[in-house]
Order: structure tokens, then C-alpha cells, then sequence
């Protein structure tokens, strides 16, 4: 059976009674039912398309000032509303092409789970959560909790992801750093994504906070916490001779199976890139 | 009106609203849906075939159902409809199952299984070569061979060089995606088959098949349908699609059709050649070039179809815009397990020529000299001989073009103000392409014949074969006729060819439908607007081809001369490497083109586009593996096309030259506007980087590799 639900209610009542698979935009979901020329997309199993629940379809802050992007949100609303921290901006200005972005969700992109897909790099590095409801009640968890690998979520069979969670900071970061290494530059699949983040002190010479994830050079985003602490506290004149004990480190963090070197190399030049950019304590804030 | 000026296509508007009917839009009343079984492995004896029950109506077409000869015949007949007991590539057709419902045939063809005795294949050119799994042709797996020479006999000129240098120059297999996949229909109709095709040449189809039920091609009707799009690939493969169908359709008695999917078609059709060319070049004290050696392997796949040909091209254009004293070359078509190669924009001329500008720039550097001015000294002249020993008939005007494109990309300034290695370069390349078939080839094999008719009382209407794929060929024949007539281009009638209505006009390929066929186009025109101004109405004019006096040519020896006029470019390309992740930014493009004169500036515009940015994808993000005989990159996500994102605004001028036997001066552009982007990119990106190239694609990831290899450095 197919489901078309028309309010959130709806939806969850429909997941939690037939456990059918949740569709959004179904940009992932189409592409992975073809089944050759003249044949509609089948799938196994009933299909509960969700992409009528308004609901689901804001982006603002909530009361404790967090940012709350609803999963139905698509890449080109996410793209172009000035609220959103810059590096999950371009991550979705760059994803496929118009007619793609204006149909893929954020929500999809993250329950799809693929370690190259677009958003989770910078949801990653910013700590973002996602918002996960049933008809019992609603959870929230890291998305990089959420993730597990390829292709796999904790997402349960009576639950839909309502919205991503992006915590309160102030003034977000000092500086950005996001890069993708697309196979072309329109409808290209990411062969390497890095998003980095800094937080300085308010005398700019401390770090306060760094983040670093990398996409598409393993099961999952990368992200570890034991690397962005080598430079957590440290002086911003020491960034650049923190850059090899952060890129030694960093590089048994990740994984890639196909063009290592290429993958391996390319991480090390930004993050080198970066840290001697914010050294110098720019002006710019937002780094590609 | 100059013939030049663009006017609004005559498809444009019918394909823009979506009005144009495609292959898969015909519906013909109880019609059998189709899938090939094909071969999973790429070279082995197919022991089973284990069918599920098929119910009524459902059936397997193999061989067995051949009453005639089991061939297609392109230029040879090797490849046959079927494979019987052996099979030598991956996607090679075993059968056709054919019924009347598609989702019931999907799951039974899910359900086909066959058992295979496999064996070693043989996938690359070194393979081939050494006969790897043992030789399955010829007892040394060539296909077909070649050499030429010109000049002083090349082992002298060696033994008495100052310095020789060679160098070993690659390419890879590139798809065509066309933005319709390959479809055909056969059914019957009043007693005769007829084939719907998304083609480029029905005369092509008709002869390939007939054999197969012991017909004449006469006996064969073939329509083309709408095209969208084809570069070489719909030249023979569409036999591949039409033999199986006309077996099915003769065993049957009900319209079959098939349609390709994207993988499918990505996965299971012809592809350009892979090449490995290897310089040896004769160098005095001073470094002029006093004579040149090159070995040109060409990998042909388990067929040879039209493969001799596309080497023979190679060859031909190995010396690209050059003369040099002494010359030779040897061609080599090499048998493999892989996808049978066929015609692709070039047909073979590309591969050379990315060679031969590639390896004029590693000499240039490995002398220390520019290499634009190392070039400039050894550009053909009219009069001088190419590598056939028949002269250039025409003027080179490559020194004027090249200063409209130095003037408009300040190539000058660029290439001194980035230095090598610098992560931004400039690169140039001189290129050609031969016009039409080769020496006498459109009097001895093709004999073109046009018809134009002047319906009585009614519009003037051109009859021939010449398909429209998208390069714009149904509005500048018609502006062709309409211009010599003096009415207006769109009362012209000039249907999709059907070669029950159609004389044979010859293939739509060779860059030959402007230059040869418009030219009949225009002499019947001429001959008509003389009858009609003397109140004529209601008549016919044929025109035949005839090859012009004094330009001898034998296809035995391939000597003489090759060409009547080519089409003639130049092309600079400048991109910026990000030193971080080797990503390149094509930043700038300027290109000037020798197409005689042009019939429709903005045709050309549209070719010249097209042509420039298709080779660019070939030499920088068209990886397409073969792995154990099976293509990795199958679909639009995997291989990768530039995007007009990818794309600069480009620069597009002309010289005029106009060629004394096409029509208001026109010669062939389609191919020709393919043949120099490649080699311009890699010479940016070479310099660019500080490293030499000499194999492409270079996707980011090769580029990086280059970037770490000291070995490299130029
Ligand atoms: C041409 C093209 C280009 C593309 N380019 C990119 C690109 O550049 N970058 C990129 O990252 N991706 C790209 N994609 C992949 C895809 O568009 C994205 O992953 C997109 O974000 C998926 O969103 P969707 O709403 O279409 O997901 P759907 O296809 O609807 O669903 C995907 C998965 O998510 C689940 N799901 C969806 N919404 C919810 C929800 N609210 N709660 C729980 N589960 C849910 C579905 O059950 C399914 O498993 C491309 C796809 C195409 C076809």
C-alpha cells in the first residue's frame, strides 16, 4: 500500500500503524526503484510519502535561541536563508543541480546515510541534532550518533526525523572552512568534503573550539573529538605548527577504500590551508 | 541575406514544447517488448542456456532463428547478429526475448540463466598484444593494419640524427552520451519490414540486416525517427538493436521494439577507441625535427565492424597541422574482450591528434623553447605533402586564426605571466579534421545521390538521406536550396529520411552532409531555379556526386591525396589548478575554425560549443574503466560529462576560406570542432602543474598523482 499523509499527525499515525517506508522528496528513494525503461520505480514493502506535512517545513529559532530546520526543508531553502550557519549553506547551494535542490530535503539526506552525501559534514562539526518523533513521543540525538555507516540509522520503524537541531553559539564561529571536491561542478558527487570550524577567545588568541569532519573517505563522516582537542586551547600562533600532529592524527581517523592518496592528500592541504588562513587572523570569515 | 546569418531552427520549437516524437513515444498496435540477453563475461563458450517456462507468446530469439546469414554487415561483416557458441565481450547479444507484456518479460528474463566455460580475457591494448588467454584472432589478435611514409626513408634519417626522443601518448574510452538511448522498432507494413530507428544512417541499417532473412536492401524499409543526439554512435550500433528486431519481427509476424536504458545503453554499446601512440622523432644539433616515427594501436574490440576505417584516420592525422621532412607511421587495430570500439566525433583522428600536439609540446620543452613558436615553424602549407604524399589542395590560413585566437585570449602575456608550475597555464593546439570519406572514397563507395522536387503548384521538396541529430542539419539544407531558390527556408519540405522515398545520399557522418550532400543540394537548386524562372513546374532534379579531376587517391596503398579540404582550428584553453585538492577551473576558452564558410553562424556556434567542451570531458573527467571486460562507470552520477557549470563563455571566430565544391564555400565542422580541446586542456593543466601528461583522463585524482610524482617534472 501507498500512504500520502497530509498532516504530522497523520504521518506518524500511518508510520506507527503500517511501519511503511517514509518518503520526502524522494530523490534517493526514485533513483534506487528504477527498474529500466518504460517500468515505474516498485518498491518493497508499503511507501508513506510525507512531502504534504507542512509542518515539517520551517526553519527558525526555537525558545532557547537554537536553530530548528524542519526535514522537509529542501537544499535550496537551507541554501538561501541567511540564518543558517555558512558552511551547511554551501553545502546545500552545491548539491545536484536547480531542479535537485529544490526537491531533495534535509531529512532525506540524512536518513539516506550516505557517506557522501552533503549535509552530515557540517551537521557534524556543528554538533547539530536531529529530532526524531513517533506518535509515543519525540527524541533527540547527535546526528553523528544517529548515523551508524552506510547506509544505516538508528532511525526506528514508527519514527520520522521532524527537524535538525543546530545548538546555540555565539556568533556561531569565528572562522569556517568548507570544501567540497566534487566529481564536476553541478550534479557532482563529493570525491571529498571537509568542513573545519574555530572559535577563538575574545582576546582572538586562544582557541577556543575546533571542529573538523570529513566526508567520503569512509563508511560514515568522519569526525573525532580526540584530534579537534590537539588544538583546543592552544595559541592561534601555534596553529601552524600544530598542522602535522593534527593531519597525522587525523588521517588514521579516516578511511578511505578508493583513492587513498588523492583522499589522504587533499585532507592534509586544507587543513593546512585553513590553519595558516586563520593564523593570520583574517577578515574573512567563511573559507572554501 | 548572407547564407551565415543565423535563422530560428526548424526543430527548435517543436523540440522546445516537447511536440517531437521520439522512438519511445510510438505506439504500433500489438507490439512485443524486447530485452537482449547479452553476455555476462567478456570471453568464453556458452555451455546452457536455462530458459524458465515461457508462457505463450513469450519466446527467445537466438541464432538458431536466423534463416540467412548470421552477420551484421557494416564496413565488415564480422560481427555477428547472434553469438552462437562462443562469446568475446561483456554485453555481446545471445538472444532477444521478446512478449507482450513488460513486466511480465522482466521477470522472466530475471530468470534466464546461462552457464558459461569462461576463459582469460584479453581487455587492454598491451593484452591484446600479447595475445593474453592465447590469440582469438588471426593467431596474433590484429585486427587490421596500416603503414605510410613519406619523404626520406625514416631508419636514415635516424642514423644520422643529433638526438632521438620518444615518447609513449594515451587515451582512454570515451562514451557518447547522447540524450536519447538507442531505440529501434521492426514491424511490417503491407507485406515489407520497415524499421523505426533513432539513427544517423537508415541506408547503413538496411544493408547491414537484410542478410540476415536472405534479402536485398531494397526489400528493407528503414524511418528514421526523431534523434536526440548520436556523435558516431548511432552510425552502425543501431544494426546491434535492428538485426535482433528484424529476426523477432520475422519469427513473430508482430511489431518488436526496443528501447535501452541509460545503464544498459552506457553498459552495452560502441565506445571511441582507446589508443597508445609512441613517438620516435629525428632531432639535428639544433633541434629541428628532421623526421618522425609513430606506432598507432588502435583498441578495436572482439569486432572489427568499421574499426579499419577509424585506424586509417588515425593514421592519416598522426601528423596533425605539420610537415616534416620524413614521416612514417604504423597503424595496428588490436582485438581485445571488450566492447566492440566504433565511430565517435573524429573517428580516430582525435586520438592522433591529441598525440601529436602533445608530443610537440615535450619536445618543445625538453629543447627549452616555446612551444608555440616550436610549432608555428613546421604548420602545412598549401602544396606541401601530408603523410599520404598528396599535397594540401587548399590554403592553411592557421596563422591568421592563430592570431585571432592570441588576440583574444592574450595567450602571449598569460603564458610568460604564469610561470610552470605556478597552478595556472595556458595551453594551445593547431588541429584538422579531413573532410568527407577519404581520397575518392565518396565516388567509389558512396555515390551520393539527391533528389529536390518541385511539387506541382506546390512547395519544393529535398529528398535524400541525411539524417538531423541535433546538429542542425534539417535548417541548413533547407537554407541551402532556399537560398539558391530565393523563397523563404521554411517552405521547404525535408522530412526525416525513409528510404523507400529517399535516393542514398550516403551516411550522415564523415562531416560530409554540408560538404558533399548540400553541395548536390545546391547544384540540383541551381538547376532548378533555372526551369522554374523558365515557368517549369511540377518536376525532379537528381543530382549524383562526382569526385573533381586530378586529385588521384588509391585505397590500396593510401596514397594521394586524402582530403579535399579539411576543416582547420586552433584552440587555447586556460585553467587554474587548485594546489590544495588538483581541481581544475577551466577559466577561459577561445577557439577560431576554418569550416570554409559558414551556412548559419549559429549552427556553427552551437558545433563549435558542443565539439570544444565534449573533448574537454574527454581528457579530464571521462574515466571509463573496463574492468575484466565489464565498463565501472555506468551511469550519469559515475561518468562524468562537464556540465555548462563547468564551462566558461567561449570565444568563437572564423577565417573565412571558402572551398570550391561545397555549397557557398561550406566544408565540414561537426567532427572537426572535437579534434584540438583536449590537447589544449592537458597543456594548461601540464603547465599549470610543472608535470608531463602524456595520458588521458586526468580527473582530479590523476592530476594529484602527477602533482606528487617528481618523475614527472617537464
Ligand atoms: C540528480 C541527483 C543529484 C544529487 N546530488 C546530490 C548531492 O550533490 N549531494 C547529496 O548529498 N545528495 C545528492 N543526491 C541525493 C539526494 O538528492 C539527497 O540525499 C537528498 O537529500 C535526499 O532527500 P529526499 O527528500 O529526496 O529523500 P528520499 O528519497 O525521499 O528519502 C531518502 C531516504 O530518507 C528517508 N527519509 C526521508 N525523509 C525522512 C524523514 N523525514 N524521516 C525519516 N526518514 C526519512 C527515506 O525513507 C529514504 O530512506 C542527488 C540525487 C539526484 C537524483
Amino acid at each position: 500500500m501507498n500512504y500520502v499523509a497530509f498532516s504530522l499527525k497523520q504521518a506518524l499515525e500511518i508510520r506507527k500503524a503500517t511501519k511503511a517506508r517514509v518518503m520526502a522528496g524522494g530523490t534517493d528513494l526514485m533513483v534506487s526503484a528504477q527498474r529500466g525503461e518504460g517500468m515505474m520505480p516498485r518498491f518493497e514493502g508499503d511507501m508513506l510519502l510525507i512531502s504534504h506535512v507542512d509542518e515539517l517545513r520551517h526553519i527558525g529559532f526555537n525558545a532557547s535561541g537554537e536553530l530548528e530546520i524542519g526535514a522537509l526543508c529542501t537544499s535550496a531553502q537551507i541554501a538561501g536563508d541567511s540564518r543558517v550557519p555558512w558552511a551547511l549553506r554551501a553545502a546545500a547551494s552545491r548539491m545536484g543541480a536547480v531542479a535537485l535542490r529544490n526537491c531533495a530535503t534535509i531529512g532525506g539526506n540524512i536518513a539516506n546515510a550516505s557517506p557522501k552525501g552533503d549535509l552530515p559534514g557540517p551537521l557534524y562539526a556543528l554538533d547539530a541534532r536531529v529530532r526524531l518523533l513517533s506518535v509515543d513521543g519525540a527524541e533527540e540525538m547527535l546526528v553523528s550518533d544517529f548515523i551508524l555507516g552506510l547506509k544505516k540509522t538508528k532511525l526506528k520503524d514508527d519514527q520520522i526525523i521532524g527537524a535538525i537541531i543546530i545548538p546555540k553559539m555565539d556568533e556561531w564561529f569565528d572562522y569556517i572552512f568548507w570544501h567540497k571536491i566534487g566529481t564536476r561542478r553541478a550534479n557532482a558527487i563529493s570525491k571529498l568534503t571537509v568542513t573545519m570550524a574555530i572559535k577563538l577567545d575574545q582576546q582572538r588568541k586562544i582557541v577556543e573550539d575546533f571542529r573538523l569532519s570529513a566526508t567520503a573517505c569512509g563508511a560514515k563522516t568522519n569526525r573525532s573529538r580526540e584530534v579537534e582537542s590537539l588544538v583546543i586551547g592552544k595559541k592561534v600562533q601555534e596553529l601552524e605548527d600544530l598542522v602535522a600532529p593534527v593531519q597525522e592524527a587525523f588521517d588514521k581517523v579516516i578511511s578511505p577504500r578508493a583513492m587513498p592518496v588523492f583522499r589522504r592528500t587533499a585532507t592534509k592541504n586544507m587543513i593546512a590551508d585553513f590553519f595558516s588562513r586563520v593564523a593570520r587572523l583574517p577578515e574573512e570569515r567563511n573559507m572554501e | 541575406m548572407d547564407i551565415k546569418d543565423p535563422i530560428k531552427r526548424m526543430d527548435a520549437l517543436a523540440k522546445a514544447r516537447g511536440e517531437t516524437k521520439y522512438l519511445s513515444d510510438y505506439r504500433f498496435e500489438g507490439a512485443l517488448y524486447s530485452r537482449m540477453l547479452r553476455s555476462s563475461i567478456p570471453r568464453g563458450r556458452i555451455v546452457d542456456i536455462k530458459l524458465p517456462a515461457l508462457p505463450e507468446g513469450y519466446r527467445l530469439i537466438t541464432y538458431k532463428d536466423i534463416p540467412g546469414k548470421n552477420a551484421l554487415q557494416m564496413i565488415t561483416a564480422d560481427w555477428p547478429c547472434f553469438a552462437e557458441t562462443d562469446v568475446k565481450f561483456v554485453g555481446e547479444t545471445i538472444g532477444l526475448l521478446v512478449g507482450p507484456d513488460r513486466e511480465l518479460l522482466q521477470k522472466l528474463f530475471d530468470q534466464i540463466e546461462v552457464e558459461y566455460e569462461a576463459q582469460e580475457p584479453a581487455i587492454t591494448i598491451a593484452e591484446g598484444l600479447a595475445c593474453k588467454g592465447g590469440a582469438f584472432l588471426n593467431g596474433n589478435n590484429v585486427h587490421c593494419s596500416l603503414s605510410l611514409q613519406k619523404g626520406e626513408d625514416i631508419e636514415a634519417v635516424f642514423s644520422r640524427a643529433y638526438r632521438i626522443v620518444e615518447q609513449e601518448i594515451t587515451t582512454g574510452f570515451q562514451e557518447h552520451v547522447y540524450l536519447e538511448t538507442n531505440a529501434a522498432v521492426c514491424t511490417k507494413e503491407d507485406g515489407r519490414f520497415v524499421i523505426y530507428a533513432s539513427a544517423q544512417c537508415p541506408f547503413y541499417i538496411r544493408k547491414s540486416v537484410c542478410g540476415l532473412l536472405g534479402l536485398k536492401p531494397d526489400d528493407i524499409i528503414v524511418r528514421q525517427t526523431a534523434t536526440g543526439g548520436a556523435f558516431g554512435g548511432k552510425e552502425h550500433f543501431p544494426d546491434v538493436l535492428c538485426g535482433p528486431l528484424l529476426v523477432a519481427c520475422y519469427v513473430t509476424g508482430k511489431p518488436v521494439r526496443l528501447v535501452f536504458g541509460r545503464e544498459e545503453d552506457i553498459a552495452n554499446s560502441v565506445k571511441r577507441h582507446p589508443s597508445r601512440v609512441r613517438f620516435k622523432t629525428a632531432l639535428d644539433k639544433d633541434g629541428n625535427i628532421l623526421g618522425m616515427d609513430s606506432e598507432v594501436v588502435y583498441n578495436v574490440g572482439a569486432y572489427l565492424a568499421s574499426s579499419f576505417v577509424v585506424l586509417q584516420r588515425g593514421c592519416f592525422h598522426v601528423t596533425g597541422c605539420y610537415s616534416f621532412p620524413s614521416e612514417r607511421t604504423k597503424g595496428i587495430g588490436v582485438a581485445t574482450n571488450t566492447y566492440p570500439s566504433c565511430a565517435f566525433r573524429g573517428f580516430g583522428a582525435p586520438q592522433t591528434l591529441f598525440a601529436i600536439e602533445t608530443h610537440m609540446n615535450y619536445l618543445a620543452s625538453l629543447l627549452g623553447k616555446d612551444p608555440l613558436e616550436f610549432k608555428r615553424r613546421y604548420l602545412i602549407k598549401k602544396g606541401e605533402l601530408t603523410i599520404t604524399s598528396g599535397p594540401i589542395i587548399e590554403d592553411v590560413k592557421l596563422v591568421q586564426m592563430l592570431e585571432q585566437v592570441l588576440k583574444a585570449s592574450g595567450y602571449a602575456e598569460k603564458s610568460k605571466a604564469y610561470a610552470i608550475g605556478s597552478g595556472k597555464g595556458i595551453g594551445l593546439a593547431f588541429y584538422n579534421h579531413g573532410g568527407a570519406f577519404t581520397g575518392n572514397g565518396e565516388s567509389a563507395i558512396i555515390k551520393a545521390h539527391v533528389k529536390l522536387v518541385k511539387h506541382l503548384g506546390g512547395p519544393v521538396e529535398i529528398l535524400c538521406g541525411q539524417t538531423e541529430m541535433g546538429q542542425g542539419f534539417q535548417t541548413a539544407l533547407r537554407k541551402i536550396a532556399a537560398q539558391v531558390l530565393e523563397i523563404p527556408p521554411e517552405t521547404v519540405i525535408y522530412d526525416n529520411p525513409d528510404t523507400s522515398r529517399v535516393p542514398d545520399s550516403g551516411p550522415t557522418a564523415a562531416s560530409r552532409s554540408t560538404m558533399v550532400v548540400g553541395n548536390l543540394v545546391y547544384k540540383a537548386a541551381l538547376d532548378m531555379k533555372r526551369r522554374i524562372d523558365a515557368g517549369e513546374d511540377g518536376f525532379e532534379v537528381e543530382t549524383v556526386y562526382e569526385h573533381p579531376e586530378g586529385y588521384p587517391w588509391d585505397q590500396s596503398t593510401f596514397q594521394g591525396v586524402a582530403y579535399l579540404g579539411y576543416g582547420w582550428g586552433v584552440c587555447a584553453v586556460e585553467v587554474e589548478i587548485d594546489k590544495r585538492t588538483a581541481e581544475p577551473v577551466v577559466k577561459g576558452i577561445w577557439t577560431s575554425h576554418d569550416v570554409g564558410h559558414p551556412i548559419d553562424e549559429l549552427i556553427c556556434h552551437g558545433q563549435v560549443n558542443g565539439g570544444v567542451v565534449q573533448g574537454i570531458g574527454w581528457a579530464s573527467t571521462e574515466l571509463l574503466q573496463n574492468i575484466g571486460g565489464h565498463f565501472k562507470q555506468t551511469s550519469l552520477s559515475d561518468y562524468i560529462i562537464p556540465t555548462s557549470m563547468d564551462t566558461p563563455t567561449m570565444s568563437v571566430e572564423y577565417v573565412d576560406n571558402p572551398y570550391p565544391w561545397g555549397p557557398f564555400g561550406a566544408k565540414g565542422m561537426g567532427e572537426l570542432t572535437f579534434n584540438g580541446s583536449a590537447a589544449a586542456y592537458v597543456d594548461a593543466v601540464s603547465r599549470a602543474i610543472g608535470k608531463t601528461i602524456n595520458a588521458i583522463p586526468i580527473p582530479s585524482e590523476v592530476i594529484m598523482d602527477y602533482m606528487l610524482d617528481k618523475e614527472a617534472s617537464r
